[in-house]
Formats: structure tokens, sequence, C-alpha cells
């Protein structure tokens, strides 16, 4: 016989040993999306940089004539990109992950909290290729503006966090969940200033737009990144309230409805 | 006196069978107004269970009996509607681990997974990934991708970490019905080395001689009751004699 040492394990409830799960998690998830790609990793992080250079190579030439407005559509459609992304698989990391919930007790939470890390390291990685494309073309922004960048993508991160911890849940009930929140991302890339500047619109759908979480955090990323200017105290404060009212919501729908999330798997 | 390690008092469970099923969006919006009758299955009604530190204790009954949700509700998987779970000790469930792996990644990415979900460090995860592979046989394939795992192999995995993982109380079900005999052999060993070690341990198993073999003491649960608690043997004949009856009432009728 092979015998098995008995492992030294907490006597708490659950893991103990959060870190190294959190870590296996973000590993894991990372290995399996890039699983089977010409390059593997290497791809994950050449990926925003190729994006960058096609898609300013592309804007540059259709819109020759107006410089600022390709940068501001690359952060755009970036963000736009990381929001879509790190939404749906929030949405669907409880489901994703039943083969770990239904066999051992350990803080589903995790698994919600760390199902955006693929989105965000592509962000992380697209953040440095802007900030150093900007260094490079003379108009690098200052450290306060980058970061600024950073606690804005803090903001957009706890925004995703919200909607997946009640999304995720959710999902058990409404199978469909996912197709509904593709369509409505799809539309709300339309509501969010991406391709088009806020400025064209009547002042009063403003506040509107700016409910869209997306739209502030594109519009202040850019405002700081390639303007310089810093946007209002009470423009941040309501962004940051807007962010906690998300977070909290999500925590109480999930609080609500994860006991019985094994069940429903 | 001496405390149980792990005590469920009074503990019922049911679940909702309505009688449509709305599982998206569309539906719960089109069958807004439409009344909908739901139907309680009660699974566990009022059921009390210890377990002594180092005592063996075997869970039998027929398929339906509720055998499976107790295990998981004294797990902390799945929550009870009423009663309480009193865990004085940590817990490691040995459930449905033939089942769900990550197909796209290797043995030990796997290992890892389900080790650290276990309750283990990666520190230790990486000292013990050769004694896992070693003890389900498994050692020339550790980089291979699960998908290309037979479920026999995969179920070896599963059972070689949670054997790795154990904590003070350890949760079974239907530890001897994988693999071949040659690992049926070391999970027994196995089994027999823990006890030995002072763990205690709560089997569920269809099959008297084992429960007979590896348990002090059984419980027969049926229809979501506890119908009989004592030594282990006579747990066992009642057993054989409830599916001996059932199956005599349904060749008479």
């Amino acid at each position: 016989m092979l015998p098995l040492t008995p492992a030294r394990v907490p006597a708490a409830a659950g893991t103990g040993h959060w870190p190294d799960l959190i870590w296996t998690l973000v590993r894991t998830d990372f290995k399996t999306r890039y699983h089977g790609t010409i390059g593997g990793f290497v791809w994950a992080l050449l990926k925003p940089l190729s994006m960058f250079v096609v898609l300013l190579a592309v804007f540059s030439f259709v819109f020759a004539g107006e410089p600022q407005y390709r940068l501001d559509l690359i952060i755009g459609l970036f963000l736009y990109e990381f929001f879509q992304e790190s939404t749906k698989t929030g949405l669907l990391s409880l489901r994703a992950k039943a083969y770990l919930l239904t066999k051992a007790r350990f803080p589903s939470w995790v698994v919600v909290v760390t199902s955006a890390s693929n989105a965000l390291i592509t962000l992380l990685l697209f953040s440095v290729v802007l900030v150093t494309f900007l260094a490079l073309a003379g108009r690098a922004p200052s450290p306060a503006g980058v970061a600024l960048y950073v606690w804005y993508q803090l903001h957009f991160f706890a925004i995703v966090t919200g909607f997946s911890l009640a999304a995720s849940v959710l999902f058990m009930r409404f199978r469909d969940l996912n197709q509904v929140w593709e369509v409505v991302t799809q539309a709300g890339f339309f509501i969010a200033p991406i391709i088009y500047p806020i400025g064209v619109l009547p002042e009063r759908l403003h506040v509107l737009l700016y409910v869209w979480p997306p739209t502030p955090i594109i519009l202040f990323s850019r405002s700081v990144l390639l303007d310089g200017r810093v946007p209002s105290p009470l423009a941040h404060a309501l962004l940051s309230l807007e962010a906690l009212a998300i977070v909290g919501i999500g925590a109480l729908v999930y609080r609500w409805r994860a006991p019985r999330v094994a069940e429903e798997l | 006196m001496a405390r149980p390690v792990l005590e469920a008092r009074g503990v019922s469970k049911s679940f909702e069978i309505p009688s449509v099923r709305r599982d998206t969006v569309r539906e719960h919006a089109l069958d807004l107004f439409r009344r909908r009758r739901t139907e309680q299955l009660c699974v566990l009604d009022s059921v009390s269970v210890s377990l002594m530190a180092g005592e063996s204790v075997g869970l039998m009954g027929r398929n339906g009996s509720g055998k499976s949700t107790l295990l998981k509700i004294l797990s902390g998987i799945y929550t009870a509607d009423a009663g309480d779970v009193i865990a004085r000790a940590p817990i490691t469930p040995i459930l449905e681990l033939g089942i769900g792996w990550n197909p796209d990644l290797d043995a030990i990415d796997n290992v890892e997974l389900l080790g650290t979900v276990m309750g283990m460090s990666l520190r230790e995860l990486r000292r013990a990934t050769g004694e896992i592979l070693a003890f389900a046989g498994l050692e020339r394939f550790a980089r291979l991708e699960l998908r290309h795992y037979s479920s026999g192999m995969a179920a070896r995995l599963a059972y070689a970490v949670a054997f790795r993982a154990v904590r003070d109380v350890l949760i079974l079900d239907e530890i001897f019905a994988v693999g071949d005999a040659e690992f049926k052999e070391r999970c027994q060993e196995r089994y027999r080395a823990l006890h030995a070690a002072g763990h205690a341990m709560l089997l569920v198993s269809h099959e008297p001689r084992t429960i007979g073999s590896y348990c002090d003491r059984a419980l027969l649960l049926e229809g979501g009751r506890i119908m009989l608690d004592g030594p282990a043997a006579e747990v066992a004949a009642a057993y054989v004699s409830l599916l001996t009856e059932t199956d005599l009432q349904t060749r008479v009728g």
C-alpha cells in the first residue's frame, strides 16, 4: 500500500488558505482560457498590445483629421470590453465551478470575485500599453492622472463584482439571464459615449447616461489620461456612491440566495 | 462526558416541486399572473445523528431515502430547513468525486484546484502531489489533461486528493465502489489506517458486508427518517430484510 500522510489542515470550517485558493482559481482560469491557443500565455500578454496597435492603425487612417477621437474610441472600446467580458463570466461563475461547489464547503463568493481575473489582466496590460504609448507620443499623463485612472478602475472592478454577486445567484433561478444580459450590454454599448461624444446629446439626458456604470468610468478615464482634467469632487463622490450601492445590493442578493446555490446547481 | 464531534438534531429538509417549471426570465414573465402550485417533497424528517471521535458509523438506505441529502447537510454543502448541525471538528466530505473536473487542465493543476478547495495549502499540495498520484496509480499521466482520462482514472485521482486532505471527520459516499480491485484494496487499507488513527467516519454504502466490516455502528434511513440505529451487523441485516421485503411486495403486487 502507498500510505498517504494526512494533511495538516486548518481547524476552522471551510478553507483556511484563502490566498492559495484565490491564486489557484486565478491561475487555473487563466490557463484554461488560453489552453490550446497558438502561443498560449504569450498570446494572452500580446493580445492587448496587438489590439491596441491594430485599432490605432485603423482609426489613424479612418479618423486621420481627429487624433483625439481615435484615442477616445480606443479607451472606450477597451473599458467596455472589460465590462462586457467580466460581467459575463461573473454571471456564469457559480455554474462554471459547480464541480467544486457541490463537493466541499468553501465560500462561493471567492469563485465570483476571482471570475473577473482574466478580464482584469487584459485591462491591466492594456493600461500599461496605453500609458506607455502616451508617454512615447509626448502626452504622458501626470502621476496624479494615472493614480486617478487606477482609482476609477478599482471602482469599475467593484461595480463588476457587485453585479456578479447578484447575477451569479439569480442565474440559478433565471437560466436565460446570460442571454438577457448580453442584449442589455449590446444596447448599453450605445448608451455609453464610446463612439460618440457625450456633448452631442442634450444636457438633460446626461444624468441618465451616467447611471449606466461604464459611462462615468470611460469619461473620467479619458479626462485624466488624455485631457489632464480632473472631474469635480461631486462627480467622484457620485461614482463612489454608485459603486457602493451596486456592491451593497449585490452582496445582499448574494446573501439571500447563496445558501441554496449548491442545491440549484 | 465526551461530546460528539458531529451532531445533527432534528434536521428536516424538503424540496419544492412546482407543478410547472419556470426556469427563465421569459417563462416568469409569460406566467406572471398564472397560479402555480408547489408540492413539498420531504426528503428528511427530523433526523438526529451523532458521531463520536474515533467512531465509524455506517449509513444505509434505499435509493431516495435521503442519504445523499443528509451527507450534504452534515458537510455544510446544503442548508437544513429545520434543526441544527453542530460540527465540533473540521470535516472532509468525500462525495460525488467521480464526476466533475476541469477537463482542460492536467492532473497536477486539478489536484491543486481540488486540494485548495478542500483546505490544503499550496505548499503542502506541492509536497504531496507525487504521493497523491502514486496512490491513484497515475504518475505516468500527471501532465495529461483530464479530458483524456477515463471515468475510473478521474475518480481514483479525486479519492487520492480527498484521502490526502483528510481532517478530523470524514464523510464518505460509496468509496469502495471505485476503481479496480487493487485500488479498492488501497482505499480499504487507507480507511482502516484513518480509523485506527482516531478519525471519525460516516460511511454510506449499499453493501451490507462493507458496513458490517468497517463500521462500529450503523443507521438505517427509510423515507427520510432514521428507522434503526444500532450495531453495524444488525442494521446491515435489517437493510437486507427491507430490500427483500420490498422485492417480495413488488413481485406479489
